[in-house]
């Protein structure tokens, strides 16, 4: 075997292995998987009633920031080349992938321009949100296995957090009624609401379209955190189970662990931020359209 | 005895809701799945296209289960 591939081989094993530590840790209490999504403040910062402490969540925002920050800056606007290297061919299928699938399908003419960028940003931070809430790091809820206090390694997601999804969320419908209200004025908008049907019926159908507009703010919010939160918690439930079942059978749960941690960040994670983001787009083009 | 009670409730419905909620996405997901497959085969050129279509489907599917698992998880853990 090439060393490339036994150095891929140990860090395959290394992720396992980092992955089985905190079940090993918690042995000794009970087994709470909610622990790992309880936010404790690293860095207390509180103003008056608004509580802007740092904590996990907020280091993780922070760390996807920065590499989608520095993606932009060192890759882009640190010189695209004629010839582009590897990082520059990621950057340039990531494009190419929000131009083709996310931003034109969905977005109108009118609005592309503005939007496009909205779009695609979602997608991107998202992504990137979702990817390295896979890989553990040291921010884990116990402590002791490490020495100078550093935490045990764990998974958790930003966007296992409702306050993360529910904030992109309400982005997306605030732009979408201004949108709407700027391309038909706003009793045109709520025009576009009622339906071509008998007149008996309209009231009805008007009141059903304003409801799932209004349900497009849980719908669009709880689809992302609730995929990101039961991913991670059947990874931490998988690890527990390696520990609190003994012998065989938690034997039987390693290969169930690691299938929904390599299911879930290959397919899922992916997957919900390019959701996210095409259904952002569907709103805000379905709300300026003519036609109806 | 009460303390019982009310650990089996909370385990029951998080096993019911999970299991109910799994039973309407899972069909739903079957048969986006045959009716893709059955587009592919009489169009085959349009297989990126479908594909990508398919893949919308299947996340607006997979989320309805996720929100009958949340409300289980609320029932065991905050109710």
């Amino acid at each position: 075997m090439s060393s490339r591939a036994l150095w891929r081989r140990a860090l395959g094993l290394a992720v396992v292995a980092l992955l089985a530590l905190p079940a090993v840790a918690a042995a000794a209490e009970v087994f709470d998987p909610s622990l790992e999504f309880k936010l404790e403040p690293y860095v207390s910062i509180e103003l008056g009633p608004l509580d802007l402490s740092i904590n996990k969540a907020v280091v993780y925002l922070i760390l996807s920031s920065l590499i989608c920050i520095g993606v932009g800056l060192f890759v882009v606007r640190g010189g695209l080349r004629m010839r582009p290297t590897g990082a520059q061919n990621v950057v340039e299928l990531a494009y190419e992938f929000t131009e083709r699938q996310i931003a034109r399908p969905t977005l109108t003419d009118r609005v592309y321009a503005r939007y496009f960028p909205y779009v695609a940003t979602l997608f991107l931070f998202i992504a990137v949100n979702n990817i390295i809430s896979f890989v553990p790091l040291p921010m884990g809820y116990e402590r002791g296995t490490f020495p100078f206090g550093i935490r045990d390694f764990g998974l958790y997601a930003a966007t296992a957090n409702i306050n993360v999804t529910l904030t992109l969320t309400i982005v997306t419908f605030a732009l979408t009624q201004i949108e709407g209200v700027k391309a038909h004025g706003p009793l045109g908008y709520l025009k576009t609401f009622i339906p071509n049907a008998p007149g008996f019926i309209k009231p009805l159908i008007f009141v059903i379209e304003v409801l799932s507009q209004l349900l497009r703010l849980v719908s669009l919010s709880v689809r992302l955190f609730a995929n990101l939160l039961a991913g991670h918690l059947l990874v931490i439930m998988a690890a527990g189970f390696m520990v609190l079942l003994g012998n065989f059978a938690g034997l039987l749960a390693i290969p169930v662990g690691v299938f929904f941690w390599v299911f879930e960040w290959l397919l899922i994670a992916g997957l919900q931020a390019f959701i996210f983001a095409m259904l952002s787009g569907i709103y805000i083009g379905y709300a300026v359209q003519e036609s109806h | 005895m009460e303390g019982n009670i009310e650990n089996a409730a909370k385990a029951l419905s998080l096993g019911l809701a999970t299991a109910f909620g799994a039973i309407g996405p899972g069909i739903g997901v079957g048969y986006l799945m045959g009716k893709t497959v059955e587009a592919v085969g009489r169009q085959p050129e349009l297989r990126g296209e479908l594909t990508s279509l398919m893949f919308l489907g299947l996340a607006l599917t997979e989320a309805i289960v996720f929100y009958a698992l949340l409300m289980g998880f609320v029932a065991f853990f905050i109710a």
